[in-house]
């Protein structure tokens, strides 16, 4: 098994220059507009608007203004599938389409999904989306061919400030951890690592953050959607037996009557 | 906090009507194993439930291979496609799921064939009702395993959408067991409008109308607990139009038939409305759970 391998991302050194956006859209054949239209979203200079089944990546334009907007900061985040370690889609994929690869990062293999669209709804990022020209979910592969080519993925090799880094995840949990000692001995006191281990097993691309994870439409405590798979089951189960017992005996009791009736009118017919 | 979504799942009408249909199939064979093991397998009721159950599973299986984007591929469920080995998932809800409908649609075929024979569709000379699967020891064990993936049949979709990150869905772990009570009420709601329209009222068929008022009762409870217990995520299943289906399911499915049940008393009462009525609240309700989490974006 080869190293565990993902994603260090930066974010207070990204410049919303969109190449990561580009270059991943060109390796990976993605088309560049929403169905062909060249729409305007009108949030900020995001046109991506999100992840989907066509944008693997997006490059988020946050802008944290006061309400009298005399503070004013753009955070900007180059948004990706987080590869976590214990994948929510992987779990509940009935296909076997969703796979952990040898790198540890997580892919959909488009040739066995079917679409039922589970994933979509088990990823706790929203990153997955139905791709409309294999109508199967997709999302961001780590460029798990170019991975298997002894290459770097291609949204970090296009990043120009090496905000987004690609490496072993060891490797870039060290990096992060420097860099976030460095902006705290700079002053920068609100920086800190979103995605460590007690995060779904850790997420195999992590990011460097300096405000809290909603502002970045991210949520604060992901969770595994199959945790809640075994307490339903029980729930389910026991209304079940509440239910069965309900009936058993509702049942047995107005058999009883009828027959306790039946016998009376007989009775009565023979006096 | 669960995050607001804009990719969208798209489980629509093809879904809630399959979790309707395959949960009346599952109530309507529980109700036929009750019989059974009360030794009334071959009664009228029992013999209704199981001609129902089978083209009700068959029409839901093949809702949710049609609802798929690739529906070619609804076999990848059952086989892996590479390996050709069973594919089957425990932890995953719809893996489960299919294994259930797959299981739980075989056991419903034998048992319709079985009531095909007991009706003396296949002709076959001396093999008829007094000598049919069910009714006999062997049939016992057969409702037996037909009660547990009736049971998984009705639970699993609601599971399906509690094991999820959609706000709403993934804000309780109750569906299922809202879920198993409305597959219960909506499968004996179906059996007592087939046999008041073949005006087949046994006592059977009034024992189970009688029956059928306490668990109407429970499944109040059941919705009630449901949604007391949501927090947050009440904005988004009641909301909107879904808001309006829920309030209509509980009037329908709930409300009506119990007050027609007190309002009759002692004198009998017509079948035909509560039935027709809790039928309708209980798809009223699959409808304001699944679509309601999906309107809000």
């Amino acid at each position: 098994m080869a190293d565990a391998m993902g994603f260090f991302t930066d974010t207070t050194v990204c410049i919303g220059c969109k190449a990561c956006e580009v270059a991943c859209k060109e390796w990976n054949q993605l088309p560049a507009t929403n169905g062909g239209l060249n729409t305007l979203s009108g949030d900020s200079y995001d046109n991506t608007r999100r992840l989907d089944g066509t944008h693997w990546r997006h490059v988020k334009f946050i802008e944290d203004f006061s309400p009298d907007r005399s503070q004013a900061a753009w955070l900007m985040m180059s948004d990706v599938c987080k590869h976590c370690v214990q994948a929510p889609c992987l779990d509940v994929c009935p296909t076997g389409a969703i796979i952990r690869t040898e790198f540890d990062t997580v892919v959909i293999q488009a040739d066995v999904c079917n679409g039922c669209r589970d994933c979509i709804a088990a990823c706790p990022f929203d990153v997955i989306g139905m791709n409309e020209a294999s109508n199967t979910a997709q999302k961001c592969t780590l460029c798990y061919d170019r991975m298997q080519n002894g290459l770097v993925p291609a949204c970090a090799q296009a990043c120009p400030t090496q905000s987004i880094q690609f490496g072993p995840i060891a490797e870039l949990r060290q990096r992060a951890d420097a860099r976030v000692d460095t902006l705290h001995s700079q002053g920068q006191k609100n920086a800190y690592i979103y995605g460590k281990e007690d995060m779904l097993g850790g997420l195999n691309s992590f990011y460097l953050l300096v405000n809290k994870p909603e502002k970045y439409g991210l949520p604060a405590s992901p969770t595994l959607a199959t945790i809640r798979t075994a307490p339903s089951w029980l729930f389910s189960t026991g209304s079940a037996v509440v239910a069965g017992l309900v009936g058993l005996l509702g049942f047995r009791k107005h058999r009883m009557d009828a027959f306790a009736a039946a016998r009376r009118s007989s009775t009565g017919e023979e006096q | 906090m669960l995050l607001d979504r804009f990719n969208p799942v798209h489980w629509e009408w093809m879904v809630y009507l399959e979790m309707f249909i395959a949960g009346i199939a599952a109530g309507a064979y529980m109700v036929a194993a009750l019989l059974e093991w009360s030794g009334r397998g071959r009664s009228p009721l029992a013999r209704s439930a199981h001609a129902l159950a089978f083209p009700l599973v068959a029409l839901a299986g093949l809702l949710l291979a049609v609802d798929l984007s690739r529906p070619e591929r609804f076999w990848h469920m059952v086989v892996q496609s590479h390996t050709m080995l069973p594919m089957f998932k425990v932890w995953s809800p719809i893996s489960m799921g299919s294994m259930l409908l797959l299981v739980f649609g075989g056991l419903t075929f034998v048992s319709f064939v079985d009531f095909l024979i007991s009706r003396d569709f296949f002709r076959l000379g001396g093999w008829r009702d007094e000598r049919t699967l069910h009714g006999s020891a062997v049939g016992r064990v057969w409702a037996l395993l037909g009660l547990l993936t009736a049971f998984g049949t009705a639970a699993y979709s609601g599971i399906l959408l509690s094991a999820t990150n959609i706000p709403g869905w993934g804000h309780s772990t109750l569906i299922g067991a809202v879920y198993v009570a409305t597959a219960i009420i909506t499968g004996v709601a179906a059996l007592l409008l087939i046999q008041t329209i073949r005006g087949f009222i046994d006592e059977d068929v009034v024992a189970l109308a009688g029956t059928n008022t306490w668990l109407i009762v429970w499944w109040l409870v059941m919705v009630v607990v449901f949604l007391a217990t949501l927090g947050e995520g009440l904005r988004f299943i009641a909301t909107g139009i879904a808001s309006v289906a829920l309030i209509a399911a509980i009037v329908l499915a709930g409300v009506v038939p119990l007050a027609l049940r007190f309002a009759a008393g002692a004198r009998s009462q017509s079948l035909l409305v509560p039935a027709v009525s809790i039928l309708i609240g209980g798809l009223l309700l699959r409808f304001a759970i699944v679509m309601g989490p999906q309107s809000v974006h």
